[in-house]
C-alpha cells in the first residue's frame, strides 16, 4: 500500500532502466490505434474484476444496513451495540450484543495466540529447515489441514475436545472459550502456514546467502534476515487467518456452548463464551422472517462485518506503515540495493519479537503436552529466553530455536493426525460401493449420498468457474497495470474486506438477496455465486502474490522485444504465475468443499430423489447432509464420518491433480 | 511477435476437463422414468424434518414419477418458505406467530403428529425425578446443585436451544411460564447437539424431542401430581405426561395435488406408523 511517490526518504536514484511507472507508453511504441484499442479494453475487462470486490462488499454491507434497520430504529443504535443482555425470546425481548462482540474478539484473540507462534514457526520449518522430502509430505499434509470441513472440526471438537479441557480442568463443562480459542487455531493454521511459508520461501536468495556469508549462523539468518524481509507476507497471512477465525461460524457454535455472557473476570478461558458468528448459526434458521429478531440478526451480521472491517482496515494500515518504512520504491521490485539496508535496523526490533513469539509458541506446546502443569515450565522458559540471549552463545540459541521450531511442526501435524485418524476410523468401515453410488434413504441412516457428492462438485465447480477469471483478472489489473495509488489501495483494501467477510454473512446476503429478492429460491446457481463470493478474494491474493514472483528483468525483455502488455501478461508473467494460482485454486476448491454455512440457507435441501437437472434446483451438499446426520438424526454416526471421509476424499483427489500441476511448473520453471 | 502464441498448459486442461465433466454429468441426469416426474419441495423444521423424510422415502416406493426434497432450515424458514412460495409444504414444530399470519393470510395447517420433550441428564446422574417447578428453577438458574433436588453434589450445567428455536419456544412457555432461563445457559442449535452434551457431561441437564432418546443419556420423570411420569408415547397419548406440542405441516391453501395425496400419505395409518417408528406420538392414537 504505498503512495507513487512515497517513501523518499533515502531512496537511491531510480534506476532508468526499470520499467517503473508500469503504465509507461505502450512499448511497442507504433502507436497502432487497433492494438492500443485492444489494450484499452482488455485493460478496462481486468479493472472491472478488480473493482468487483469493492462494489461486492458495499453492496452486501448495504443490503445488511437497509435489514437490520428495524432494529437499528426500535434499539437505537447505541443500546443495541452496548446492551448487555442477548435474549430476543425472552418475556421482554431484549437485543442487547455487547457480549456476544465481546465472545467474539476474545475467541479470535485467543486463536492468534496459538495460531501465529505455531503457523510461523511451522512455515519457518518448511521453508527454510525441511528436507526435500520432508517438506513434499507436510505441505500436503497442511494443505488437506485446510480441507477437513469445520463441521467435522466442530463435532470432532466437541466429542474430543470439550472432554478433555472439562477432564483436565476440573470444570463442569468443557465447551467454553478455551475450546473454541483451540479449534479455531487448527483451523486458521492451514491459512497462516501456506501463506507465510510462500513468503518465506520467496524471500531473495542474495540475502540469506549474504548473511551466512559474513558468518551468521541459520538461525540469525531465518530471524534476523528471511523472517523480516517476508514480514509482508507474513503480516498478509495473518490477516487471512484472523478473517478465518472471526467468520467461522459451525466449528465455534458447536464447541463454546454459546452463553452469552462475558467471562469474569475477563481473562477466563474456562467460560462459556459466545459468538457473534454462532449466534448467526444458532439463530437464523428459525427466526420468524420479518419479526424485530429477524432484523436484530442482520444487525449482528452488519455489526460482524465491520468488526472484521475494522480488524483488516488495521491490519492494512499496520502492514503499510512497515512496508513503508522498510522498502522505499518497491513497487517496481528493485532489486537488492535499497532492501539490503533493511537487516541492519529491523533486526534489533524484530529480534525480541521473534524470541517472544517463540517462546509463546512453546508455551503453548507445553500446555498441549503437559496440561497446566506445562505453564509453569513455560514461565521459566520466556524468564530464560529473555535474561539468556545476551550469554547464550548463537550456537545454543539455533538450537532452542530448531527444537521450538519443529515443536510446532510436530504439534501441527499432531491435530492433523489426530482429526484424521478420528475419521478414518470411525468412517472407513461404512464406505461401500453403494455408499457412494446410491441415494439415501431412511434420514441417511441406510443408503449412500451419491446425489450429495455431484451436488458438492456441481456447486464447487461452478464457485470456482465463476471466481476464477474474476479473480485472475482482478490481481492480473492489480499487479500489472496500475502503480501503487488510490485505486488499488480501495480495490485492495475492499479485497480483503471481502476474504475477512465471515462465510455466515454470504450465507444471509446470499439468502436476502439472491434467494429472496431476486427470486432465485433455493437452488444451486444461489449457492455457487454466494461460494464464488467467499472464494474470490482467496484466489485474488494468491494470483496476485504469484504474479509478483516473475521477475521485472522478465517483463522488460518481453517488451523491449515489442509485445505489448497484454501478450506480455498472456505469454511471459502468467504461464510461470500457475503453480501460484493453483495453490489459490485449491485452497478455494477445498474451503467451498467444505463450508456449510454459506450454502445452509441457499442452495441445500437434505434430501432430494434425482440430481438437479437445472441451476435454479437445489442440490445435495456432502457438508450439510453431513451437519444433518450430525445434528439432526440419531442412531448415523457411522455415515455421519464416512460423509466427512469421501469429502475429505474428494478433496483428496482436488489435491492430487493440483499438487501435480503444481510440481510439474515448479520444476520447469527457471530464470 | 508471431511466435507468442498462447500456451495452454496443463492446468487450464485439467480446469477445463473438470468443467466439461461436471457439464456431462449434469447432462447425464435427466430424471429418470416417464418424464412427467412431479417434484414436492418440503421445507422447514428440522424436528419435523426425519417423519417428513421418512414418509417420503415410503411415499416414493408406490409413486415411482414423484420426487420428493425434503429441506431442514428451521420452522422460520418453512414458514417462509411456503409463504413465499418457494416450497409446496412447510414443516414447523411451533404455531404460526401473529406476524406470520398477517403476512401470508392464506396458510392451511395440517398437524401430524405430537411430540414430547424429555428432560434429560447424564446417564451417571442419580437423581430421581423433577416437579416442573424444580426444572423451571434450575433453567431459571435459581437451583445451580444437583443436591438441592435429590441429586449427587454436583453443580448443574445448564444446557437449552438457541433463542430461535420452536422447541425452546415450547419450553419457555409451557415449563418456564415465560420467566427468563439463566444467562449462563449453553445453548444449542439441534436437539442433536444437546443430546450429545449431556452425554459427554455429568451435571448437564437438557431438554430434546421424544425421538433422541437412547441409551446415552438418561431422561428423567416429571412429577405430577406426586407422581413421576416417564416421557413415553403411551403417556403422552393419555396426556399424562405435562410436555409436549403438535408438529404441524403447512400450505398455501388447502392442499392439492401431490402435497395432498402425500399428506394423506401422512396421516393414513401406514403414514403414522412412520411417526410413531421416528420416535413421535401419533394423532390418531
Amino acid at each position: 500500500m504505498k503512495r507513487p511517490h512515497g517513501g523518499s526518504g533515502g531512496d537511491p536514484a531510480p534506476d532508468p532502466t526499470l520499467p517503473c511507472p508500469p503504465h509507461s507508453p505502450s512499448p511497442g511504441g507504433h502507436g497502432m490505434p487497433a492494438r492500443r484499442r485492444r489494450e484499452q479494453l482488455i485493460r478496462a475487462a481486468w479493472f472491472t474484476c478488480a473493482i468487483f470486490a469493492v462494489v461486492t462488499i458495499f453492496f452486501i454491507l448495504a443490503f445488511l444496513v437497509v435489514d437490520a434497520y428495524p432494529v437499528f430504529h426500535a434499539e437505537g443504535v447505541w443500546s443495541f451495540l452496548s446492551g448487555p443482555i442477548w435474549n430476543p425470546t425472552g418475556a421482554i425481548p431484549t437485543y442487547g450484543i455487547w457480549p456476544l462482540i465481546v465472545g467474539t474478539l476474545l475467541v479470535t484473540l485467543g486463536a492468534m495466540a496459538i495460531a501465529i507462534p505455531l503457523g510461523i514457526g511451522s512455515a519457518i520449518f518448511i521453508a527454510e529447515l525441511a528436507p526435500a522430502r520432508v517438506k513434499a509430505v507436510i505441505k500436503p499434509a497442511i494443505e488437506l489441514l485446510a480441507g477437513i470441513p469445520s463441521v467435522v472440526f466442530g463435532f470432532f471438537g466437541l466429542i474430543v475436545l470439550t472432554t478433555w479441557i472439562r477432564v483436565n480442568f476440573a470444570v463442569p463443562t468443557g465447551e467454553t472459550w478455551l475450546a473454541g480459542s483451540i479449534l479455531l487455531a487448527v483451523m486458521a493454521l492451514p491459512t497462516i502456514i501456506s501463506v507465510s511459508e510462500d513468503a518465506i520461501a520467496s524471500a531473495p536468495r542474495e540475502y540469506k546467502e549474504g548473511s551466512l556469508a559474513l558468518g551468521a549462523t541459520r538461525w540469525q539468518t531465518i530471524s534476523r534476515v528471511v523472517t523480516p524481509a517476508a514480514l509482508s507476507g507474513i503480516t498478509a497471512a495473518i490477516i487471512l487467518g484472523i478473517g478465518r477465525a472471526v467468520g467461522e461460524t459451525m466449528a465455534v457454535l458447536m464447541v463454546t456452548g454459546n452463553a452469552a455472557i462475558i467471562p469474569d473476570p475477563i481473562w477466563n478461558v474456562l467460560t462459556p463464551v459466545r459468538t457473534l458468528t454462532g449466534t448467526l448459526g444458532i439463530e437464523m434458521g428459525e427466526v420468524a422472517i420479518g419479526s424485530l429478531h429477524y432484523h436484530a440478526l442482520f444487525g449482528v451480521a452488519a455489526v460482524l462485518l465491520v468488526i472484521t472491517l475494522i480488524v483488516n482496515l488495521a491490519a492494512t494500515l499496520i502492514l503499510a506503515r512497515i512496508k513503508e518504512r522498510t522498502m522505499p520504491g518497491t513497487r517496481c521490485r528493485v532489486p537488492a540495493a535499497p532492501r539490503q539496508r533493511l537487516p541492519g535496523w529491523l533486526a534489533d526490533r524484530v529480534h525480541p519479537y521473534k524470541r517472544t513469539m517463540g517462546a509463546a509458541a512453546g508455551t503453548i506446546l507445553l500446555f498441549l503436552i503437559f496440561g497446566p502443569a506445562g505453564i509453569l515450565a513455560a514461565i521459566a522458559l520466556i524468564c530464560a529466553l529473555h535474561v539468556l540471549p545476551g550469554r547464550l552463545s548463537p550456537k545454543v540459541t539455533q538450537v532452542i530455536a530448531f527444537s521450538l521450531v519443529v515443536l510446532s511442526v510436530l504439534a501441527v501435524l499432531f491435530a492433523l493426525g489426530v482429526i484424521l485418524f478420528d475419521i478414518i476410523s470411525n468412517g472407513l468401515p461404512f464406505i461401500t460401493w453403494e455408499f457412494l453410488t446410491q441415494p439415501p434413504s431412511n434420514l441417511g441412516r441406510t443408503g449412500g449420498i451419491f446425489p450429495a457428492i455431484v451436488g458438492t462438485l456441481y456447486l464447487v465447480t461452478g464457485a470456482i468457474a465463476m471466481a476464477l477469471p474474476i479473480g485472475i483478472g482482478a490481481a492480473v489489473y492489480l499487479t500489472e497495470y496500475t502503480r501503487e495509488g488510490r485505486v488499488t489501495r480501495i480495490i485492495r483494501t475492499g479485497t480483503d474486506l471481502l476474504n475477512g467477510t465471515p462465510s455466515i454473512v454470504f450465507g444471509l446476503f446470499g439468502f436476502a438477496f439472491l434467494v429472496i429478492f431476486l427470486g432465485f429460491g433455493i437452488s444451486l446457481i444461489a449457492g455457487q455465486v454466494t461460494l464464488a463470493l467467499m472464494v474470490l478474494p482467496t484466489i485474488i491474493r494468491t494470483t496476485e502474490e504469484a504474479l509478483r514472483t516473475v521477475p521485472v528483468a522478465i517483463r522488460e525483455g518481453s517488451l523491449a522485444l515489442g509485445a505489448s502488455r497484454w501478450q506480455t501478461i498472456r505469454n511471459v508473467v502468467l504461464p510461470p504465475s500457475v503453480p501460484g494460482i493453483v495453490t489459490g485454486t485449491i485452497l478455494s476448491i477445498c474451503r467451498a468443499a467444505g463450508e456449510t454455512a454459506p450454502i445452509l440457507f441457499t442452495a441445500v435441501v437434505f434430501s432430494s430423489r434425482f440430481l438437479p437437472h437445472s441451476v435454479f434446483e437445489p442440490v445435495m451438499a456432502l457438508p450439510y447432509h453431513l451437519f444433518i446426520l450430525a445434528t439432526n438424526v440419531p442412531g448415523a454416526d457411522g455415515q455421519k464420518y464416512a460423509t466427512a471421509l469421501v469429502l475429505l476424499g474428494l478433496v483428496v483427489i482436488f489435491y492430487g491433480i493440483a499438487i501435480g500441476i503444481r510440481n510439474h511448473y515448479t520444476r520447469a520453471r527457471h530464470w | 511477435m508471431e511466435k507468442l502464441q498462447p500456451k495452454y498448459s496443463p492446468a487450464m486442461a485439467g480446469l477445463a476437463l473438470v468443467l466439461v465433466l461436471a457439464l456431462l454429468a449434469a447432462g447425464c441426469t435427466q430424471p429418470s422414468g416417464d418424464g412427467h416426474a412431479r417434484t414436492l419441495k418440503i421445507t422447514g423444521s428440522t424436528t419435523v424434518l426425519p417423519v417428513a423424510q421418512a414418509a417420503a422415502d415410503a411415499f416414493m416406493k408406490d409413486h415411482a414419477n414423484a420426487n420428493i426434497q425434503v429441506n431442514g432450515g428451521g420452522s422460520s424458514v418453512g414458514v417462509q418458505a411456503i409463504g413465499e412460495g418457494t416450497a409446496d409444504i412447510g414443516m414447523s414444530s411451533r404455531d404460526l406467530k401473529p406476524e406470520e399470519h398477517t403476512k401470508y393470510p392464506d396458510l392451511v395447517v395440517t398437524t401430524i403428529a405430537n411430540d414430547g420433550i424429555a428432560i434429560i441428564v447424564h446417564p451417571g446422574n442419580t437423581v430421581p425425578a423433577l416437579t416442573i417447578a424444580q426444572i423451571r428453577e434450575i433453567y431459571r438458574g435459581n437451583t445451580t446443585n444437583w443436591k438441592e433436588v435429590g441429586g449427587p453434589d454436583m453443580p448443574i450445567v445448564v444446557v437449552g436451544r438457541d433463542s430461535a428455536s420452536g422447541t425452546r419456544e415450547f419450553f419457555f412457555e409451557s415449563v418456564m411460564k415465560k420467566e427468563d432461563f439463566t444467562p449462563t445457559q449453553l445453548e444449542k442449535n439441534s436437539n442433536g447437539a444437546v443430546k450429545q452434551t449431556i452425554a459427554l457431561t455429568p451435571g448437564a441437564i437438557g431438554y430434546v424431542g421424544l425421538g433422541y432418546i437412547d441409551a446415552d443419556i438418561r431422561t428423567v420423570p416429571v412429577i405430577v401430581n406426586g407422581a413421576p411420569v416417564e416421557p413415553t408415547i403411551a403417556n403422552i397419548v393419555a396426556k399424562t405426561y405435562p410436555v409436549s406440542r403438535p408438529l404441524i405441516m403447512i400450505t398455501r391453501g388447502a392442499p392439492e395435488g401431490l402435497a395432498q395425496t402425500y399428506l394423506d400419505y401422512l396421516l393414513s395409518p401406514a403414514g403414522q406408523a412412520i411417526v410413531a417408528e421416528e420416535g413421535f406420538v401419533p394423532i390418531t392414537a
